[in-house]
């Protein structure tokens, strides 16, 4: 039965502790005046931060996917261009090495 | 206003034809093949190309050097289903664009038991090699190359020994004997 006490007597401190936190307290003399001397000047309380982004940040970054895409795009057709380069260049080697071969061949 | 217009119209054409002249007219070919390669590269593009080649790459930098200065290249293979699909006679209205005096032929190899030739046309202008035409045919294939432009031929030559195929000796050049 130990615990059961032991549970009791834990309540009823825990219980005492939230009494004390929470009794009434009657505030300072001066804070009546002090609130309303506060309300006639109208003090605001203090502004947020907020941190507002720039107009022109948007377009930039619209601006730079557009560039990058268009030297993606610019790279891409370029190593297709080289590409049929090198395969013109292949086919035409090969045939004008089958030729020369011919030629070598033929020679006395 | 008729007037205007035809002028006009002759404008465009006459602006067009350099840029076609180049082309041969392979259409007989194209409607019998049962496959085509078709690889038409205009001056601008191999300019273009050409910023892509790299320069440290010995198969590039040799492409490089040769495609400066080109106003097209414009190659076609026809692959054809059978023996036969293709005549003499088409081959003869490819050899009838080479005419002379721009176009000479300088090599024509003829292999009667494969049943495969090739020649090579150079077209000169103003004594100079203009470009150069390759025509080969095997009995289910035939090519047709076209280099348009000023054409170094010792670096065309020079292309064997690259992409793979072997190098081939060149003949060299013999010397004039001096007589004391």
């Amino acid at each position: 039965m130990d615990w059961l006490e032991k549970d009791r007597f834990e309540k009823d401190w825990l219980e005492e502790e939230l009494k004390q936190a929470l009794e009434r307290k009657n505030p300072s003399p001066g804070f009546a005046s002090c609130v309303a001397a506060a309300a006639a000047r109208g003090a605001a309380p203090p502004p947020r931060r907020v941190f507002l982004l720039p107009r022109w940040l948007p377009v930039a970054a619209a601006v730079l996917v557009i560039l990058g895409g268009g030297a993606a795009y610019r790279q891409h057709q370029g190593m297709v261009a080289k590409e049929r380069v090198m395969l013109a260049m292949r086919i035409t080697a090969g045939q004008l090495n089958h030729i020369q071969t011919h030629v070598k061949e033929s020679r006395p | 206003m008729k007037t205007g217009a035809r002028c006009l119209l002759v404008c465009i054409l006459a602006a067009a034809l350099p840029a076609q002249q180049f082309k041969f007219n392979l259409e007989h070919l194209e409607s019998k093949a049962a496959d085509m390669v078709d690889i038409s590269l205009n001056a601008s593009t191999l300019q273009f190309a050409a910023k892509f080649l790299d320069a440290k790459d010995p198969e590039e930098a040799q492409v490089k050097k040769l495609i400066a200065g080109l106003e097209g290249i414009y190659v076609k293979t026809f692959s054809f289903k059978s023996e036969g699909s293709w005549s003499p006679a088409d081959l003869e209205r490819v050899r009838a664009q080479l005419r002379a005096p721009e176009w000479s032929r300088i090599v024509g190899v003829k292999s009667a038991e494969d049943g495969e030739s090739a020649e090579v046309y150079v077209r000169n202008v103003d004594k100079k090699v203009n470009g150069v035409a390759i025509l080969a045919s095997g009995p289910k294939e035939l090519t047709v190359v076209n280099i348009a432009g000023p054409v170094d031929l010792d670096s065309l030559a020079g292309m064997s020994g690259h992409f793979g195929l072997p190098k081939l000796e060149t003949v060299p050049p013999v010397k004039p004997k001096k007589f004391d």
